[in-house]
């Protein structure tokens, strides 16, 4: 293969795809989490992205967003490579995410933790954001559903607010990639639907979303396409009813709910 | 109730700004001039606090940046005879190079890590000081370098006013420089820490991966708090030694500095700067006053004086005891509760 062949496929890629993994791995020690894994999503996509337990779905995203670099393999994002690139530079770029465990500011109330995703990220800015941000704030605030609470300290909200709320932050910094890990473990079926349609009326926004989840109860009716990856290699990929008949797939999961 | 209500805080600042202003009027010359050295004792603790008390990096070495702006400010001036201004410029950016230099492995380091790392160096300094006798004075210290402004003779206006003799008219002169200095300083970490840069400072302290997930480059704001407060406490330094104090280990670098720095702040209240601004004065009052006190313990059969710092570490513990977030957060707390209270009684009709 030449190089002007990869040239131009990538440049072809990178009218569709907004995001791309190649030959990803990441190691600790001598446990590989993430084993030469290659996929990708395309702009306005909702990908599902599923495993079980200590699959490396979470390491995955911790790769892609910048969290921490990957072992080996490149990352790209609108056809740049973005590999190791820090987290914080890839959210300027548009790549957000929530975190499985979440990570809310116990100091400080809703309000005021969704507005740190306005805040600058310049040491010296002397412009007033105060009017602005907190404007922006409660909208999205209203936006995920927690409008009603912006006075409340994270640790009153509900587990379906913590979500939200992680959700929230990471809405604020205007992404174009949105990645959420796990959204639907340990909420009721009626939470499900509400945070699918807060999803579907993101995507229709223009987003590209890819979720992380454990099965595919939350996922069924959400997503377009479903990656399935175990031990860190991706065993399966296709539409929801393709990978809920995939022999591979229920193998994995050892007769286990899909 | 149509009056226009002054909140309790602002009507507390503007008292103290009003005595601290007036302060050459009120006390004994002696008294104003540890007054000054009190007030640079406040200084360096809201250099701590505004590191360590809203970023959470603890610093367990703070006397490093005083000592090292006090101390190149000294020899500058001592050595070279550079002016004292531009000795004390020279020794602020000297100690702000050490806060970016320890701003750095800071990043890699968490808790009790580096905290010993800060701890080490001053110790380091104290070592170097002891092996140049010559010119960084040994454990004994340094002669007092020129003064930031030289009073040689009485000052036309304070001798109208009743003030006399120069020692008199060096110690106003001094105490207003301190004072200014103090105010400036508090204001700066004010503003600092009320804008935007010190939501994410406590955001840090809070979570370090929330503050990423939003696109702020946390290492640069925690490099950034180091850096600023080591030049601060370095400035701070610089100019004790060219006003109310001598450069020597006890004042200015050892590691007793250090600690009753830290243990200022967590008695005013961590992340407050206003209460480690205050406490850093009252400490330092409350802590001549056990050391000079002659008064007789009967069981013990020893002076206040005596076991003053034993005595002194025991308040503090019981302050830390009953009080953990810090003197001002409970004031602030305390009188809140009783406003609300007087609110609800003049509501309620009965
Ligand atoms: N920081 C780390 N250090 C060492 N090992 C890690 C680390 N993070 C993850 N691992 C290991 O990597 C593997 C993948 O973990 P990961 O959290 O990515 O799985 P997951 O698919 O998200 O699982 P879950 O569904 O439980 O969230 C696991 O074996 C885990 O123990
Ligand atoms: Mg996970």
């Amino acid at each position: 293969m030449s190089t002007h062949t990869t040239q131009s496929a990538h440049d072809e890629a990178q009218t569709t795809d907004i995001l791309r993994l190649e030959d990803v791995t990441k190691q600790f020690g001598n446990v590989t989490a993430v084993d030469n894994l290659s996929f990708s999503v395309s702009e306005r996509e909702i990908l599902g992205f599923i495993g079980p337990n200590g699959a490396g779905k979470s390491t995955t995203f911790d790769c892609v967003s910048g969290t921490m670099a990957p072992t080996d393999g490149e990352i790209y994002y609108r056809g740049e490579n973005v590999t190791g690139v820090p987290q914080h530079a890839l959210v300027e770029k548009g790549i957000a995410r929530t975190y499985q465990t979440f990570r809310p500011l116990n100091d400080r109330t809703v309000l005021e933790n969704i507005a740190l995703s306005q805040m600058p990220n310049s040491l010296f800015s002397f412009a007033d954001f105060r009017a602005d941000t907190e404007q922006r704030a409660r909208e999205i605030c209203e936006q995920v559903g927690l409008g009603d609470v912006v006075d409340q300290t994270p640790d009153e909200l509900p587990h379906a607010g913590m979500l939200r709320l992680e959700i929230g932050r990471a809405l604020g910094t205007d992404p174009d990639l949105l990645l959420v890990d796990e959204p639907f473990a340990g909420l009721t079926s009626d939470e499900i639907d509400r945070t699918a349609d807060l999803f579907t009326s993101l995507r229709e926004g223009g987003m590209t979303l890819v979720v992380i989840d454990h099965n595919m109860h939350g996922l069924l009716d959400l997503v377009d396409r479903v990656i399935v990856i175990s031990f860190g290699e991706k065993i399966a990929e296709g539409t929801p009813a393709e990978i809920r008949d995939d022999p591979t797939v229920q193998e994995a999961y050892l007769g286990g709910e899909i | 109730m149509t009056q226009v209500d002054l909140e309790p805080r602002y009507v507390v600042g503007i008292v103290c700004f009003i005595g601290l202003i007036s302060a050459p009027f009120l006390l004994p010359i002696l008294t104003l001039r540890q007054l000054t050295a009190a007030l640079f004792l406040g200084m360096f603790a809201m250099s701590w606090d505004y590191v360590s008390g809203y970023t959470g990096q603890l610093s367990f070495g703070h006397s490093m940046f005083f000592g090292i702006g006090g101390y190149t400010a000294a020899v500058l001036n001592l050595e070279l005879g550079l002016t004292p201004v531009l000795a004390i410029l020279v020794g602020t950016i000297a100690a702000g190079i050490a806060g970016l230099a320890v701003g750095f492995p800071a990043l890699r380091l968490e808790g009790p890590y580096l905290a010993l790392i800060t701890l080490i160096a001053p110790l380091v300094l104290v070592q170097i000081v002891n092996i140049f006798p010559g010119t960084l004075g040994g454990d004994a210290g340094l002669p007092s370098p020129a003064g930031l402004v030289s009073v040689d003779e009485p000052i036309g206006i304070l001798s109208t006013i009743g003030f006399e003799t120069v020692f008199v008219h060096e110690t106003i002169v001094y105490y207003y420089l301190a004072l200014a200095l103090f105010l400036a300083i508090y204001a700066l970490f004010y503003v600092f820490t009320r804008s935007y840069v010190g939501s994410i400072f406590t955001a840090i302290h809070e979570d370090e991966d929330a503050v990423r997930s939003v696109g702020i480059n946390a290492a640069k704001f925690k490099v950034f708090a180091f850096t600023m407060s080591g030049t601060v406490g370095g400035l701070a330094g610089a100019a004790f030694v060219h006003t109310a104090g001598e450069p020597n280990p006890g004042e200015i670098l050892s590691i007793v500095v250090s600690i009753e720095v830290v243990l200022v702040s967590i008695l005013g209240g961590m992340g407050t700067i206003t209460g480690p601004a205050a406490a850093g004065i009252v400490y330092y009052f409350v802590r001549d006053a056990l050391q000079t006190s002659s008064l007789t313990i009967p069981v013990l059969d020893a002076t206040v004086g005596h076991i003053s710092m034993a005595l002194f570490f025991a308040i503090a513990l019981l302050v830390l005891f009953f009080l953990p977030k810090g003197a001002l957060p409970w004031v602030t707390e305390w009188s809140r509760d009783i406003l609300e209270r007087r609110s609800q009684r003049s509501e309620s009709p009965s």
